[in-house]
Order: C-alpha cells, then sequence, then structure tokens
C-alpha cells in the first residue's frame, strides 16, 4: 500500500541523514574544541582588554558552545 | 532522629506505590453520536459470511469474510457493524478491505455510538465507491479483542494446566439480515473439554452444531438470521500459556541531529491475565522444573528483537538495573532477552523500561527539497511472543529535533488521538516539538507497521545550541572585562 509520505520516502532513498561529525569522532572533536576552549579563556583571563575580547573571547566562546554539544552527545546525552 | 528518618521513608515508600498505579480512564474514543432512535437503514444484506475466530494467541483474532449486496434503490456507501458497548471498548484494529482487491488499502472504519446508554454501538465503514443497486462486494474485516478469555477455573496449581473460557455469539452480530453464515474456530490445540452445543434444528444442514474436525469447530451454517440476532456459546479450551496484557505502553523515539542518533525508551505495564495461583508460590517446585522447561501460564521472559545496528541497550524496573538480560547483536535482528525480576503469575503485574540507541541514517532521509527531513520508524517494537502480547493503550512520542516546524505524519495503525506538544531537555531554549500519538487496543501483530514523520528543519535551527552556549561564555568574557576594568583602587589616581 503506498501513501504521500511513504512516496517521499522511498524518493528520498539515496540521501540518508549523516551528521557533519561521526559517532565515533565526537569524543575527539569535543574535547579538542574544549581544549581550544580552555587555552583561550586561560590566555584571556592573563590579559584582560578590550581587543582581546573579539581576537579570543569569540573563537573561544565558539569552541566552548560546538564543544560542550559535541562532548554532551559523546557521553550518551544525544542532544 | 532514627525515628523521623523512619517515618520519612515509609512515606517515600507508600508514595512510590500509590505513583505506581495507574490512572486507567476510559478509553479516548473520538465518536459521531447519533439519536437513539437510529436504526441502521436496511440498505444492505449479507448475502454470504463466514467468520474465522482464531484462539491461538491470548487475544481472539476475527476475520470476517462477507459478500454484501445492495439491496435499496440507490448506491450505498455507509455499512454499520454493530457491538455490544462493552465489547466495542475492547475491540482493537478493526480494519476493513475488500478481499478482491486487497492492495487497495483499508477502508476508512470510525465508531458511532448513540446519545443515551445504549446497549449496542456500531462501527461504521465507508466504501470507498458506492456499491450499486444488487451489486456485490466482498469485504474483509478483522479484529481483535482484547481481555476476552477469562482462565476457568480461576485458580490453579503453580505447574497445572491452564484453561480458558470465550463466550461469543454463534449468530455473527449484524445489523442486517445474513442470508447464510457460519463461524470456524481455530484452537490452539485439540482439548477443548467443553463447548456450547446448539440444537441441530437450528443447523441447515440439521447436523450437530458445532461440528469438529481436530483443533477446528464449526458453528453453522445457519440460514436467514435476521438483524441483531444473537445466540451466545461458550468454549473452554486449553491455554497453558501467559495472557500478557499491557495496561499501558509508553514509547518515545528522540530525534537527534547533532548526534546522528535515534534514541528508543518503551516503559511497559504489563499483567497476566492467566489464573491466579491456588497456593503460595514455590520456589523450590519452580526451580525444579525450570530445566524441563514444561508449558506455563507463568510469564519467564520477553523478547524483543531490535532492527539491526541498536546499540547501548537497558533494563531497568523500579527498583533498579534488571541483570538477567542478553543483548544478542546480530546482522538481521539484535536480539534483547529479558528475564522480569520474577515469573509473572496470573494476576501479577510487572513494570519495567527498556532503551537502546540507533544510527540515524537508516531511518532519516533528507529531501532533495530545501530543508526537510523525513523520518521513517516502527510504530511499535516491543517483546514478539508465540501467546502475543495485547496492549490496551499505547502511547508514542517522537521528540523531533528543537526547531523542526511543519509536522506531517502517516501511519497505518489505527489512532484514536494525535498531538503536539513541547518537550523541555538537555541544552534546550525554547524546547523540542513532540508528536504524540494515541492509540487503544493493539496487539503485537501491529510490530511491522511504519510510522512515517516529515518535518521541516532550517540549518539556523540547528546552530541554535552552540550559539546560545558560545553567547552564554561570550557574556561571561564581556562580564569579566567590564568588571576587571573598573578601578577600584583609593586615593586619587596616579597620572602616568
Amino acid at each position: 500500500m503506498s501513501t504521500p509520505l511513504l512516496n517521499v520516502w522511498e524518493a528520498a532513498a539515496s540521501s540518508p541523514f549523516y551528521p557533519p561529525v561521526s559517532k565515533n569522532q565526537q569524543f575527539t572533536f569535543g574535547f579538542l574544541l574544549l581544549l581550544i576552549s580552555l587555552v583561550l579563556v586561560t590566555v584571556f583571563s592573563l590579559n584582560r582588554s578590550f581587543i582581546n575580547l573579539p581576537i579570543i573571547g569569540v573563537p573561544a566562546s565558539l569552541a566552548f558552545g560546538f564543544g560542550a554539544v559535541y562532548m554532551i552527545c559523546a557521553v550518551g546525552v544525544y542532544v | 532522629m532514627r525515628s523521623t528518618f523512619l517515618f520519612a521513608s515509609c512515606v517515600a515508600a507508600l508514595s512510590s506505590f500509590a505513583s505506581a498505579e495507574l490512572n486507567l480512564s476510559q478509553p479516548l474514543l473520538s465518536r459521531q453520536v447519533l439519536p437513539s432512535t437510529f436504526r441502521p437503514p436496511q440498505v444492505f444484506k449479507n448475502a454470504n459470511l463466514v467468520r474465522t475466530t482464531n484462539l491461538d494467541k491470548a487475544y481472539p483474532r476475527e476475520t470476517i469474510n462477507v459478500v454484501i449486496e445492495n439491496i435499496d434503490a440507490k448506491p450505498q456507501s455507509k455499512y454499520y457493524l454493530p457491538f455490544e458497548s462493552s465489547l466495542l471498548s475492547r475491540v482493537g484494529g478493526l480494519e476493513v478491505r475488500d478481499k478482491k482487491d486487497a492492495e487497495k488499502g483499508s477502508f476508512k472504519v470510525e465508531v458511532v455510538g448513540f446519545d443515551a446508554e445504549s446497549s449496542t454501538e456500531f462501527y461504521l465503514i465507508h466504501l470507498p465507491t458506492p456499491l450499486a443497486p444488487k451489486a456485490q462486494q466482498t469485504l474483509s474485516i478483522s479484529y481483535s479483542v482484547l481481555s476476552a478469555v477469562v482462565p476457568v477455573p480461576a485458580q490453579i496449581g503453580q505447574s497445572d494446566k491452564q484453561y480458558v473460557q470465550y463466550t461469543f455469539s454463534a449468530y455473527t452480530p449484524s445489523a442486517y439480515l445474513t442470508d447464510k453464515q457460519k463461524t470456524k474456530m481455530k484452537f490452539p490445540n485439540g482439548d477443548v473439554p467443553d463447548y456450547t452445543t446448539l440444537p441441530a434444528d437450528l443447523n441447515t444442514e440439521k447436523k450437530a452444531d458445532p461440528q469438529k474436525q481436530g483443533s477446528t469447530f464449526t458453528y453453522g451454517p445457519y440460514n436467514n438470521i435476521p438483524a441483531g440476532a444473537e445466540e451466545f456459546v461458550s468454549v473452554r479450551y486449553e491455554f497453558t500459556k501467559p495472557l500478557t496484557h499491557a495496561t499501558l505502553l509508553e514509547r518515545d523515539l528522540e530525534v537527534s541531529h547533532w548526534g546522528g542518533n535515534l534514541a528508543s525508551e518503551e516503559r511497559y505495564w504489563l499483567t497476566n491475565q492467566g489464573a491466579q495461583l491456588k497456593n503460595h508460590f514455590s520456589r523450590v517446585e519452580w526451580q525444579k522444573q525450570s530445566y524441563m522447561n514444561p508449558p506455563s501460564s507463568a510469564l519467564k521472559n520477553l523478547n524483543l528483537p531490535l532492527h539491526p545496528g541498536a546499540v547501548d541497550p537497558y533494563f531497568t524496573d523500579d527498583i533498579g538495573n534488571v541483570s538477567t538480560s542478553r543483548f544478542r547483536p546480530g546482522k538481521k535482528e539484535a536480539l534483547l532477552e529479558l528475564k522480569p525480576r520474577y515469573p509473572v503469575f496470573g494476576g501479577w503485574k510487572y513494570s519495567f523500561r527498556v532503551g537502546w540507541n540507533a544510527d540515524l541514517n537508516t531511518y532519516l532521509r533528507k529531501l532533495a527539497t530545501g530543508d526537510s527531513y523525513v523520518l521513517k520508524v516502527p510504530f511499535l517494537e516491543g517483546p514478539r511472543a508465540g501467546e502475543g502480547i495485547a496492549y490496551a493503550r499505547v502511547h508514542l512520542r517522537v521528540i523531533l529535533p528543537e526547531g523542526a516546524t511543519n509536522v506531517k505524519y502517516s501511519t497505518t495503525v489505527p489512532l484514536v488521538d494525535s498531538t503536539t506538544s513541547v518537550h523541555r531537555t538537555f541544552m534546550d531554549t525554547l524546547g523540542r516539538p513532540t508528536l504524540e500519538l494515541h492509540a487503544i487496543n493493539i496487539v503485537d501483530e501491529f510490530r511491522e507497521r511504519d510510522l512515517i514523520v516529515t518535518y521541516d528543519y532550517p540549518w539556523t535551527a540547528g546552530y541554535r545550541k552552540p550559539i546560545v552556549l558560545a553567547l552564554g561564555l561570550f557574556a561571561v568574557f564581556a562580564v569579566s572585562w567590564v568588571l576587571g576594568s573598573i578601578d577600584t583602587s583609593i586615593g586619587k589616581k596616579k597620572k602616568a
């Protein structure tokens, strides 16, 4: 029996969903990004200046954001 | 101090008992209500009707193959199927197909009822194309009846055989005149000690009624049975297997795009509707016979065949992890073998939860048009057992990623309700859209039915989690810079 949504499913047969980072790479990725973030936070804390806010703060924040998401996935809480 | 602690722990223990009890209110049937003067218009007649009742499993499965004929002057498309009100609330998975063209799929079926306290209610079957006057069509109506068999005797010894009784009408309930009909019963074995014998003159062929042939009995044939006629008969047969009945199954499916994972969790509230123990449970007797593995009315184990690729299974109950389980991953299926903490005898209950993870790529596909996705998951997984399992209520939740919109679904499982809600969990800002589907009176034969969900998930919604976290940390940087740059020194500022 075919329904419209089943046809949609069949039509998309060639494009299964793969995440950008596979399950067994999540820990490496998450750990690396969190480590980068930690290093940058340390650097910023040693030299808190207005110019360091965008230069160090932005990459450190982004690394922490993505690192935390991958780390929570790596430990089994798939968000 | 100690007595306070003791009192507090007693209260905690009692409250957990109270919360374990379920609030099982009336089924969520949505129905069209008709005035109490309503009688189905006599526009059809059943030219020939054969009902097959299969008693192999813990719930009777009825298949009615009926040739219907339009005896009205106009084309007709509404065929009514009557049930007793008490029976109707236990009928599950009613599906109607065209016997000669089963590929067309099942017809639209709805429940109609009376406003008054009426003993009869109807399933209304909509024929896809109205039947012309004097034309005939063969319908194949199939359904299961839950909680329909009763153990007789109600109490047995621990290793005794179990006998169950099923009561039904020898005349198939119908809202129309039936020219010719018969009922075939298929028993799980030939051990049928008691059954109602009907007088031979009711039978068209004037033979003994029922006719026996091994483990198959036939009531009928009967000619010219008027609408609404009933003739109750009972059969009692051996069924030394558990009558496993899930009063509630909650099933959650959580889709994670970041993790590439489909997390499944099922929570069961099982009860065995079989005969209760006559005496106390004897562990010695149970252990003595456990090596011989004789048929038993107790529920000893449950096998959950999961889809290949399932990983990280868990099996817990109110106490905690249940260690008596085995997981056998395989290429065809990943078998999760569970043994409840205790054998579940008649009248006993057991509630537990199982869960597992799986890679998302076998369940989710991206559509070529924009940021749309299609998800195909089994509606029901659950245990596979020869004697079958009946589910009084199934609550399925599909938790989609945060920011998913335009959620659509399709399934061939008959549903009673569907809603969308918001589920909040780790790292969520607004919560995840959740599709909640409710079904009642489902049996394990629906295991292979799929649920297809489509949704839009723009890439901007996907980046919400890391961006929120990043903004949080950036705020900490900014605050630390602002606070660090405040001059808190005492006295005049030194000029450089």
